[in-house]
């Protein structure tokens, strides 16, 4: 990882039920400035696939989506 | 119960399991995700899946294969339980389906949820709640027949159902609605295509076992396990809250007679869901916090509640009582969006 891509903040949502890890990365979102990156740590597969697109919807840029190991995946958003 | 139907339940939740892990494919989230994140991808899904059963059914019963049996139209019954189940589903983050499935995902919530699922459907069916289950189908809120609107059940029923469809209430042959519905659904599918898909790279087995699916896929595979379904249990397609009840209810009093055809069927689900959480590197024991748990609990609870009143959960009533227009589905579905999108709306979307 470069880094360019370090993240500013991590947000750590795993254990977590639908819709939460949304939710939460959302709101975590709009507490953010333009152009840091947030790291999203999750275990949670509906949300690990829904949350890029959502987040790409919105303009923000999916930087990588890493699977990490058994359920979990960590994805790297950087703010618009 | 005689082996050969425990096998075909167990089988057909074995299939319908893996292609629920596969696709995600829950309701709470299809209809919840509208309102809250403007996301339709799941929707899409259950969307297609209903037209691909509705076609399905209509022609396996106008070939002889099965007789259509439309659950009866309870209203009051309908308009209550579906209404509470929407609720539960909410709490219990995940409808009788997708709760099911994410038990063979390891997902203890999901396996609390469960648990208060059997025991509300159980305490509405015969214990404390009983009176209410009993109060929202008599007087005012007796079940409409056929027979009460003096229109003929039509050709596709199973013999001696008197329930209403959308076409035995206007007496008309129910492939005008089955094609109107199927083209109008189709044409806002294609129309709205795109967007939604994730973008899959790999392998055709990487695609099929380690990524979830595209929409359209899930909705296919859903649709044609539903038309197996009916195929092989005769009486019903897909319903996934009757058989915990039953497993409950033969756990409580030892009497394997008690289990039916549905029990087999979400066993089966849970299975086929581990082996495709396995497979895909997906399956983790694993539990939120004590609060969210409780929730869960709650939710599981009074889906419980709502499925034994409305007569079915969303399965029984949207996935498989839809298609064969039945009147008492969609009203019932209708009042699951409902409860569904008030109580996403108070949880997510204030403030």
């Amino acid at each position: 990882m470069s880094s360019k891509e370090k993240p500013t903040e991590v947000l750590d949502v795993r254990g977590e039920v639908c819709p939460y890890p949304d939710v939460k990365t959302q709101k975590k979102l709009k507490g953010m400035k333009s152009g840091e990156i947030l790291e999203v740590l999750i275990d949670y597969p509906l949300s690990a696939e829904r949350i890029p697109r959502s987040i790409e919807k919105q303009g923000h840029k999916v930087l990588k989506v890493e699977k990490k190991g058994t359920s979990e995946w960590s994805i790297l958003i950087k703010i618009k | 119960m005689d082996t050969t139907l425990m096998l075909s339940g167990l089988v057909v939740g074995l299939i319908f399991g893996f292609v629920l892990q596969r696709g995600r494919f829950c309701m709470n989230s299809a209809f919840r995700d509208i309102i809250v994140m403007k996301e339709y991808t799941l929707l899409k899904a259950v969307a297609l899946a209903i037209i691909v059963q509705m076609i399905g059914f209509h022609l396996m019963a106008t070939m002889g294969y099965i007789q259509l049996n439309p659950k009866p139209l309870y209203w009051g019954a309908m308009i209550f339980g579906g209404f509470i189940f929407g609720i539960g589903m909410v709490l219990a983050a995940g409808c009788a389906s997708g709760t099911t499935y994410r038990v063979g995902e390891g997902m203890m919530g999901s396996f609390v949820a469960l648990l208060g699922l059997m025991i509300g459907g159980l305490i509405t069916s015969g214990g404390a709640l009983a009176w209410l289950d009993s109060d929202l189908k008599s007087g005012t809120f007796k079940v409409i027949t056929t027979g009460d609107l003096g229109v003929d059940p039509g050709p596709l029923l199973k013999e001696g159902n008197t329930s209403l469809t959308l076409a035995n209430v206007f007496g008309l042959d129910p492939w005008i609605f089955v094609v109107i519905i199927a083209i109008v659904i189709l044409a806002v599918l294609i129309w709205k295509r795109g967007g939604e898909e994730t973008k899959l790279e790999g392998t055709l087995y990487e695609k099929v076992l380690k990524m979830g699916w595209n929409w359209w896929v899930t909705g296919i595979a859903i649709g044609i396990v539903g038309i197996i379904a009916f195929l092989a249990f005769k009486s019903y397609a897909l319903g996934i809250s009757g058989g915990w009840f039953g497993f409950l209810n033969a756990l409580i009093f030892g009497d394997p007679e008690k289990l039916n055809w549905f029990t087999f069927l979400v066993i089966g689900v849970v299975v086929g869901a581990a082996i495709a959480a396995v497979i895909a590197g997906e399956f983790k024991l694993r539990a939120p916090d004590a609060k969210r748990l409780l929730q869960q609990f709650i939710g599981g609870l009074i889906m419980g509640i709502g499925a034994v009143i409305g007569t079915a959960c969303n399965i029984g009533h949207i996935l498989s009582g839809i298609p064969q227009l039945a009147l008492s589905s969609i009203l019932g579905g209708a009042f699951i969006i409902l409860g569904c999108w008030v109580t996403a709306y108070i949880m997510f979307m204030r403030g």
